[in-house]
């Protein structure tokens, strides 16, 4: 099995997610992850795709675009290498949310606080409302790394830029969004992109 | 992947609301420390408070930082005393006090209850005793709370115990008359005590708990009162509409409580007991049950209306909460402490929020007459005829009431009490027709139980 890694952006229209799947199935690929979003009216979609045998990536690249091709889509191919996926980071899964003043490099500087510390970023949003900036991440904190130390980092670098900071076990984000029992105790998977991701057909 | 609205919606709670963990509190069982020498008592009673509660305050920490959910008291309730303690003499008992409190300083608890008599039936010699150590107690002692069961449904009213108790809160209101009467903030008089509440003063380890036992209170009237106010201003909300809202509401607090209980209680290696429902204000603008009700429309605690309107708020609290968490126990209602919370003393001090209101309220929701500042020259008689009143309406009702009422010696009514920190101050109320019972509790004996047919 040969797998690539598929990203796909452009304005936002009806009939994209149907367009490059279909190149995709047509090629005899079938897709084990995938993720969407539209931001600010444009659309991006980043996918996982095994094929049997291995593909040209110019190719897979071109033949998409051009299924693709009245929506102007900006495609980007690459193989996926087991050797470029490193072993996360072992830990458990917190929240991470940061809440002020919008500044540029607000999420450059907090980025580089959580790398000097060794947390994994899994999920990222940001956004600003106004004059108002807001990041919620999940992160893989190690496990020599308490959440306590890791929020007064944040907060020294949110010191003086009107920022505020908290790091919280996912298990409290679950425990009041979900009526299932309350857990306790270790995060729910560990990397979901590696371990027991299940295949969705198209 | 979490939705951004509901990771923003559950800091909210703690960040604008004030959501906390008021308590967790470990019950622990202290009968396998009787002994008849009271050293070798007061030995293995600590010894056994180091060997369950000795981390409770690192782990609590730990909770804490895990969640970035504030745990704002650690707290021990230990078996009735009387019981522990039995066959011992006034020394003796008192012994026991000063070690509980000296234990719980030493090992970082806020306070420890279950200074306890439960005498609804009938009392023991060691009941008696223990009862009256208590205005030593309640005035030597930092940290040490108390109560007494005065009545149950299954078993009626010890009057007995009840005007003596008259007596004792004028005597441990008067040994802390420079702190307004203090004292008595530290013993609340139940009617169908639970065993597993771990609301102070009120918290002791009841018959049927285990060994050891993590229990949770639960805070919250501010996130209640926040998703109040916001859907009134964003709608035109009917009363089942504003009863929905505070159900999820509970859900999400509930569910909270119960996540650092269990948490506690794994990493001490000990049962998880209940959480408890109860929204237990502050005297913080923001944390008051009475705000939540002014957010319903009642702009004047104590008028016409209020009784409803809590009614609707603790049973609303109840389905959120029961369907949150199996483990619902305690008292579990909305708490109506006078002087704990701000929008209720101001109703006192403006004259709209009297005792007799403030009785009928407590038909609807938990716990009781409770932190109620009343003149110092009243009488023991006075203050007995008013727990009969408040523990009759639990009794018949088939539900907890309790009284914790201070005579504040040297002030009259309309004068301020003050108690501070978490116990706020407030206006002394008067007590309409005082001394006109005097006769009737006199008579003694037991108000029998009340029938459990015909219940209309």
């Amino acid at each position: 099995m040969s797998t690539y890694i598929v990203t796909v952006t452009s304005a936002d229209r009806v009939g994209i997610v149907h367009a490059v799947t279909g190149a995709l199935r047509d090629q005899g690929g079938n897709i084990i992850e995938l993720s969407q979003t539209v931001m600010r009216g444009y659309f991006t979609i980043i996918l996982a795709v095994e094929f049997e045998k291995p593909q040209n990536v110019e190719k897979l690249r071109t033949v998409i675009a051009y299924q693709g091709r009245e929506f102007e889509l900006t495609v980007a191919v690459i193989e996926a290498n087991p050797r470029d996926v490193v072993a996360p980071v072992k830990g458990e899964r917190f929240i991470l949310t940061v809440l002020g003043d919008d500044h540029p490099g607000n999420i450059h500087g907090i980025a580089g606080g959580l790398a000097s510390r060794g947390v994994n970023i899994v999920d990222l949003h940001a956004r600003t409302d106004g004059p108002r900036f807001s990041m919620v991440m999940e992160a893989f904190l190690p496990s020599d790394l308490s959440p306590l130390e890791l929020k007064a980092d944040l907060e020294q670098f949110g010191k003086g830029l009107g920022l505020e900071a908290f790091v919280q076990h996912e298990n409290i984000f679950l425990a009041t969004s979900e009526p299932g029992p309350v857990r306790v105790g270790q995060s729910r998977m560990t990397h979901p992109s590696i371990e027991g991701a299940a295949g969705v057909s198209h | 992947m979490y939705r951004t609205e509901d990771v923003l919606a559950t800091l909210g709670m703690v960040r604008s609301y004030k959501l906390d963990v008021r308590t967790v509190t470990m019950g622990l069982d202290l009968q396998p420390c009787a002994s008849p020498d009271p050293k070798v008592l007061c030995d293995q009673i600590r010894a056994r408070m180091i060997k369950y509660a000795g981390r409770l305050r690192e782990v609590c920490k730990e909770v804490e930082a895990r969640y970035g959910i504030p745990i704002v008291n650690r707290r021990l309730a230990v078996s009735p005393i009387a019981s522990v303690a039995a066959g011992h003499s006034t020394e003796g008992i008192l012994a026991v006090a000063r070690t509980l409190d000296s234990v719980a300083e030493e090992i970082g608890v806020d306070l420890v209850g279950g200074f306890t008599a439960l005498v609804q039936k009938g009392w023991t010699e060691s009941d008696r005793r223990l009862i009256e150590a208590l205005p030593e107690v309640l005035s030597t002692t930092q940290r040490v709370c108390s109560s007494v069961n005065v009545g149950t449904t299954a078993a009626g009213i010890n009057m007995d115990a009840i005007l003596r108790l008259g007596y004792i809160l004028k005597d441990a209101a008067e040994r802390t008359r420079s702190h307004d009467g203090f004292g008595c903030a530290k013993l609340v008089i139940f009617g169908n005590a639970p065993n597993d509440n771990p609301f102070m003063a009120g918290a002791f380890h009841g018959a049927g708990e285990p060994d050891c036992v993590i229990n949770i209170g639960v805070s919250g009237p501010g996130v209640v009162k926040g998703a109040v106010e916001d859907l009134v201003a964003n709608s035109k909300p009917t009363l089942g509409e504003i009863a929905e809202e505070i159900k999820s509401t509970a859900f999400r607090v509930t569910r909270v409580g119960e996540l650092i209980g269990r948490e506690v209680a794994a990493r001490l290696g000990v049962p998880f007991g209940i959480v408890d429902l109860s929204l237990a204000p502050t005297p913080q603008v923001g944390d008051s049950v009475g705000e939540i009700l002014q957010a319903m429309g009642v702009k004047r605690l104590g008028a016409p209306g209020t009784t409803a309107a809590l009614a609707l708020l603790n049973d609303a609290v109840k389905k959120g909460g029961s369907f949150a968490s199996s483990s619902v126990g305690g008292l579990s209602g909305a708490f109506v402490a006078v002087s704990e919370d701000c929008a209720l003393a101001d109703a006192v001090e403006r004259g709209d929020l009297t005792l007799a209101k403030l009785e009928a309220m407590t038909a609807v929701c938990s716990v009781g007459l409770d932190m109620i500042a009343v003149p110092g020259d009243t009488d023991a008689e006075t203050l007995a005829a008013l727990i009969a009143d408040e523990v009759a309406i639990g009794v018949i009702n088939h539900k907890t009431t309790a009284v914790r009422v201070i005579p504040v010696p040297g002030k009259k009514a309309g004068e301020m009490a003050v108690f501070g920190g978490l116990f706020g101050q407030t206006v002394i109320l008067p007590i309409h027709a005082a001394g006109g019972s005097t006769e009737f509790v006199r008579h003694g004996g037991r108000i029998p139980a009340p029938l459990s047919s015909l219940r209309n």
